[in-house]
């Protein structure tokens, strides 16, 4: 049996390490939902609805229950029971329509649900798919919502003709006198387009149901998969501890899958109506128009401020496009971008309304920052239109406006409590890479030579690590199991469902540091309700700081363990425990863990009052939300003749706390930067008046591609966060919300001596030349 | 994002393939960088693709005297990796670099570029600024013809049933000569929102545009009056003119054919700092 | 969509009126259409094949007049579906005399959806174009073989 005889000191908590993850990951060893084979397989292909808004008249599905080879079909009246698509969130008088999994009477949006084939092979189902014949009565679409909220729009919901699934409001201080006192008040509306989210592998779901057993297995591509197994079981009427999830490798979800769908237990109703394994596999079309899409904000935002650039006041109406339905998280997405519309600034009088619209699109929710780049995007762009209006230099004004080091922690006028920071510092370092100041001279040089140059600076603050479970509608905390194996060699079992994030390795890192052990000596696993207690999952920036605090918790309890163990074979009561080895601080004798592993399990005798073997296991509860911050500076340059934008310089500055593995903090605030760039510059989900998407493909949906990338450059500050014992805030959604403000300040900064003042995303070339043909008139 | 079913035949020699594209509802596949996507949308469905990809006999690069003579079958990475290429007809060298992104350049074929005739493609700019001339095969026949002749209209060539493109001849590049290929890049698709090939020598001029109408055009007034003035900004001025000019969401019809103007000002510039 | 433009025809105004409602000419020369049936009063019922390029998909479908005004105007009401996806568009059609031949103005709206609409965003516009042209390509071959 291999031990651990080696022991180390070397830290490896705040070492750049490559991922654990990688290798397989590489080489295509890995193995995802669509790798799994099982004997006597069935393939389902969905029949979706070509219209944006329509009647079933009727469906016949007759043709393709005679294909040869296709073993059923289901339709929405087969269904009906199971379900409904739950949504997790809960506001105040809102419209939750009943959303079932396969469309009843009619259709809300193109891609909904209309009949699923189930065949022996997916080439058979999809060939069936096509001989369903479904008529349909088309009904007039809305997919703007700020038309469908306007009077003579097309009810999306026949029950609810206004459109309107919610009015929230909040507010905090004084926000008429705040205005009335106002020397100066800049309004602007300000847009967040839809975003499609984009996972490089689509969604996907295997469902396998034991008949002895009378117990269902769903693999599925998942963030989420003990809040899965809750929410499905509920949904088939099936006892929870009979459903197992398996999160197999997950290729990418940022947020898209932090849900359940109606698939997920579509295909379980399926497997247990069959009694067949069945494999549905989402085409990259599906994904495109029925996997949640992000953003669709319209915020009219006004700001009221002093000569001298104090901000005195922020309101905010807020119109969110929720599609026709709500998934999990839909309706709670805007109010994080109200609760984090104050963003890093010392303003108190805030009021916010919030306006859900229902209408003929895709449901959106949860994308990669998910209502706080909206939130930062706005503050950001009104910070800037702010400082234009008052001439001042838009480092000046948010320097002013910062909240102070010494006001930590900070009650926000949104209800938050700010952990901690020191925000000009990001700022400082940001500028001071890029050259802040000399490029305002190359500027003015620039300017007189006929060339635009835009220097954009954002400085952004995000509500992470979520969170205190009052506050979420599913319970905030995270557990970890680590266990000593007779070997000495440790498995850590964690709640959180990484997917791209690289826990395995920071995990890792963190029992490698605690318990004094190689790194390949820890293994990770995650994602298995039938191998890891009950977790909550990997979304908004959580994983380390909730589920990492949880591994740190339980490895306390774990040494505690190992120390009364080290005590008994080192016969004495003076044992400190470090580096892998117990020692006995009178002798000096020392016992390995792997010896103390091993006397645990054989237990030929036991500590007074301890158990054998070495397992723990810690739930931990966040008392708060982190804070993480930073700040973006972005050069750019617009070409006069085409309106194309060139990125010269991309500096990001994050301060995330205390970090883990800087190569990974880099890889996920480049990721971050290439997803905000995405919306800045490219992406846009756009409907047409009728509910088609038009960009229905990669072919029309512009995703940034690695050549379109410019370098970026990342530095950081360290405030650790004095919520959890690492001292970690958060880092996964960062680039994102800090991107996107920076870039549009930059070209509108580039584009201001044309007299304009905003641009709306995204930033294409010819948006920005009709700007330029406009402006110079 | 599966197709419908159909047959696949991999002829061993072109006489074969020929043989069996004179049958009805057969389809040549080449590349599959079009013609695949388009099948696993259910937008085509042929019943019969028969694979001249693998013909040897389509796929080489060739110096005959003042003419290069490239197989149909040539995949673009052959082409711009090309030394013959590079050195003796560079506006290819130079067009074909940019097209889509290094998997489908690593696929795609030039033969199934001309054939398929996408408004927005980038090879037909060079191939009408080239004058080149496509070499069609079918069962018992062989023509030439010009590449002005051979783009009909969007998506539609010169092609008739059974027939395919077996070679393409471009003109070997006379010393002095100084070329160009200017693109505009849609983002997500890589295509060519316009694109401008540009030869031009001291006594010689040609511009090649895609992207901007149904199919790709010699700009023969743009050409005449760079000719005489020399003045790249006169030329391109009329260089969209009366052109039917394409319109999506990329792009709106009036910012094309400003944008051909521009791109087509770029070339002609970069071309002729290029002359010898 | 939008879509508006002209063509001009070589025959007389009354003539060309009369041509392009009457459901032999009309099928001849819509591309892929080789019959129209007729189903109710200046209604009628379609299959089309249309294929460009590589593309190729089957149209079942309904093809109106309305609000006809001889000789100068009327309403083109087309409707087809299939499995690539569906369409539905109206033009109103002015006819003006031009010494002996007519010209022929539409405007209209065009609706498209399904796969089509979702992944032929790019060339959409420019194929509607091509099929109009096509279209009074053969009216014209059609109209003139009639005359003579």
């Amino acid at each position: 049996m291999a031990t651990t005889t080696i022991t180390k000191t070397e830290k490896l908590v705040g070492k750049a390490m490559r991922r654990q993850e990688d290798p397989r990951l590489i080489t295509g060893s890995a193995t995802y939902v669509d790798d799994i084979q099982m004997p006597g397989m069935h393939h389902a292909c969905i029949l979706r609805s070509p219209h944006g808004a329509a009647n079933i008249k009727s469906v016949d599905i007759s043709a393709a229950l005679a294909h040869p080879g296709v073993a059923a079909v289901y339709v929405g009246k087969d269904t009906e029971k199971v379900g409904p698509v739950p949504c997790g969130a809960s506001l105040p008088g809102l419209r939750v329509p009943h959303h079932y999994i396969l469309a009843i009477d009619r259709v809300y949006f193109i891609g909904h649900p209309v009949a699923v084939v189930v065949a022996t092979d997916k080439y058979i189902a999809r060939d069936a798919v096509d001989l369903i014949e479904v008529e349909y009565e088309t009904l007039q679409a809305v997919t703007d919502p700020e038309k469908a909220i306007a009077a003579g729009a097309p009810p999306v919901h026949p029950e609810w003709p206004d459109n309107v699934a919610f009015n929230y409001h909040q507010e905090g201080g004084d926000v008429d006198a705040a205005f009335a006192a106002a020397e100066v008040v800049v309004k602007q509306r300000i847009t967040s387009q839809r975003l499609i989210p984009s996972s490089m592998e689509t969604r996907g779901v295997v469902a396998d149901y034991n008949t002895g057993d009378k117990a269902l297995t769903i693999w599925s591509s998942t963030q989420i998969p003990h809040l899965m197994r809750t929410l499905v079981a509920q949904m088939l009427g099936a006892p929870e501890h009979k459903v197992r999830v398996v999160t197999p490798e997950v290729g990418g979800g940022f947020g898209s899958k932090l849900n359940v769908y109606a698939e997920e237990a579509l295909m379980g109703f399926v497997a247990m109506k069959l009694g067949h394994p069945v494999k549905w596999i989402e085409s990259r079309r599906e994904n495109c128009m029925c996997t949640i899409h992000g953003r669709g904000h319209v915020d009219y935002f006004e700001v009221a401020a002093k000569k001298d650039g104090t901000i005195l006041g922020i309101k905010l109406k807020l119109i969110q496009d929720l599609g026709a339905y709500h998934q999990l998280l839909t309706p709670a997405i805007p109010t994080l971008s109200v609760l984090m519309m104050p963003g890093l600034y010392r303003c108190q009088n805030v009021r916010a309304d919030i306006v859900g619209a229902f209408t003929n699109a895709v449901p959106t929710d949860a994308y990669r920052g998910a209502g706080r780049p909206e939130a930062t995007h706005g503050i950001e762009r009104m910070v800037d239109i702010l400082a234009a209006e008052l001439n001042m230099d838009p480092a000046e004004i948010r320097l002013k406006n910062f909240i102070h080091n010494d006001e930590f922690p900070y009650a926000t006028g949104t209800g938050l409590s700010y952990d901690s920071g020191n925000y000009a510092a990001p700022l400082h370092k940001a500028m001071d890479l890029v050259g802040y100041h000399n490029l305002r001279d190359e500027q003015k040089k620039a300017r007189g030579e006929g060339r635009l140059m835009g220097i954009g600076l954002s400085t952004y603050g995000e509500i992470c690590a979520f969170g205190p479970s009052p506050a979420t509608p599913a319970g905030g905390w995270e557990s970890a199991t680590v266990k000593i194996e007779p070997s000495g060699m440790v498995t850590v079992m964690t709640g959180s469902s990484p997917h791209g994030q690289g826990e395995e390795t920071t995990f890792a890192q963190i029992t490698a540091d605690e318990l004094g052990v190689g790194i390949d000596d820890v293994i990770v696993l995650h994602g298995d309700t039938a191998i890891v207690q009950y977790g909550i999952g990997t979304f908004g920036s959580r994983g380390t700081a909730v589920g990492g605090t949880a591994v740190y918790f339980a490895l306390q309890e774990l040494k505690k363990k190992i120390k009364k163990y080290g005590a008994m074979l080192l016969e004495s009561e003076d044992v400190s425990f470090s580096d892998g080895v117990c020692v006995c601080n009178k002798s000096g004798k020392t016992v390995t863990l792997a010896e103390i592993a091993g006397a645990s399990h054989r237990a030929m005798k036991l500590p007074p009052g301890t158990q054998p073997g070495m397992v723990e296991t810690y739930f931990w509860e966040p008392p708060n939300f982190a804070f993480p911050f930073g700040a973006h500076a972005v050069v750019t340059e617009v070409n006069r003749e085409t309106g194309d934008i060139e990125i010269k310089r991309y500096v990001a500055v994050d301060d995330c706390g205390n970090i883990i593995n800087p190569l990974i903090v880099a890889g996920q605030v480049h990721g971050g930067v290439v997803q905000g760039l995405g919306q800045a510059l490219w992406e846009q989900a756009v409907y047409d008046d009728n509910g088609q998407l038009v960009t229905g493909e990669f072919m029309d949906y512009a995703i940034p591609r690695a050549s379109m990338i410019p370098w970026i450059e990342t530095e950081h500050t360290t405030t650790p966060s004095p919520v959890n014992p690492l001292g970690v805030k958060g880092v996964g959604e960062a680039g994102t919300i800090g991107c996107s403000p920076a870039v549009v300040n930059s070209v509108v900064d580039a584009l201001s001596t044309l007299g304009i003042r905003h641009i709306d995303m995204p930033m294409t070339p010819e948006k920005i030349w009709n700007l330029m043909e406009g402006g110079r008139a | 994002m599966i197709s419908q079913q159909f047959e696949y035949s991999a002829p061993a020699s072109l006489q074969e393939a020929l043989e069996l594209l004179s049958k009805e509802g057969a389809k040549p596949l080449a590349g599959g960088m079009s013609l695949i996507p388009m099948m696993k949308l259910r937008l085509a469905a042929p019943e019969q693709l028969i694979d001249i990809g693998r013909l040897k006999e389509l796929n080489y690069i060739r110096r005959d005297g003042e003419e290069m003579h490239i197989g149909a079958g040539t995949t673009h990475w052959d082409v711009e990796s090309s030394p013959i290429v590079r050195a003796h007809c560079p506006l290819l060298s130079e067009t074909v670099g940019n097209i889509g992104d290094i998997q489908v350049r690593n696929r795609g074929t030039i033969g199934g570029s001309a054939a398929h005739a996408d408004p927005s493609a980038d090879y037909p700019a060079a191939f009408c600024a080239l004058e080149a001339r496509f070499k069609l095969v079918k069962k018992g026949g062989e023509r030439i013809v010009g590449a002005s002749d051979f783009f009909v209209d969007m998506l539609t060539t010169a092609l008739e049933q059974g027939e395919i493109i077996a070679e393409v001849i471009v003109p070997v590049e006379k010393q002095g000569t100084g070329v160009s290929y200017q693109k505009c890049v849609q983002p997500a698709s890589g295509f060519a929102i316009v694109g401008v090939a540009v030869r031009v020598s001291h006594d010689f001029v040609r511009i090649g545009v895609t992207g901007l109408g149904a199919k790709a055009y010699r700009a023969a007034n743009a050409e005449e009056i760079y000719a005489s003035t020399r003045d790249a900004s006169k030329a391109a001025a009329v260089v969209a003119e009366g052109a039917d000019s394409n319109s999506d969401i990329h792009a709106s019809a009036s910012y094309r054919k400003h944008l051909a103007k521009i791109y087509t000002q770029r070339a002609l510039k970069e071309a002729a700092s290029r002359m010898g | 969509m939008k879509i508006n433009g002209s063509y001009t025809v070589p025959i007389p105004r009354d003539q060309a009126y009369k041509l392009l409602q009457d459901p032999a000419i009309l099928a001849k020369c819509m591309p892929g259409t080789d019959h129209l049936e007729k189903i109710g009063e200046d209604e009628y019922e379609m299959k089309m094949k249309m294929a460009i390029a590589s593309f190729s998909g089957l149209f079942t479908g309904k093809v109106k007049i309305a609000d006809a005004h001889p000789p100068d105007s009327f309403t083109l009401l087309v409707e087809g579906s299939g499995k690539v996806g569906f369409l539905k568009g109206s033009g109103l059609l002015n006819l003006t005399p031009q010494e002996g031949a007519t010209e022929v103005k539409y405007e209209g709206d065009v609706q498209v959806g399904g796969t089509i609409a979702a992944v032929g965003q790019r060339l959409l516009e420019s194929t509607s174009k091509m099929i109009i042209k096509k279209f009074f390509e053969k009216f014209s071959e059609a109209a003139s073989q009639q005359t003579t």
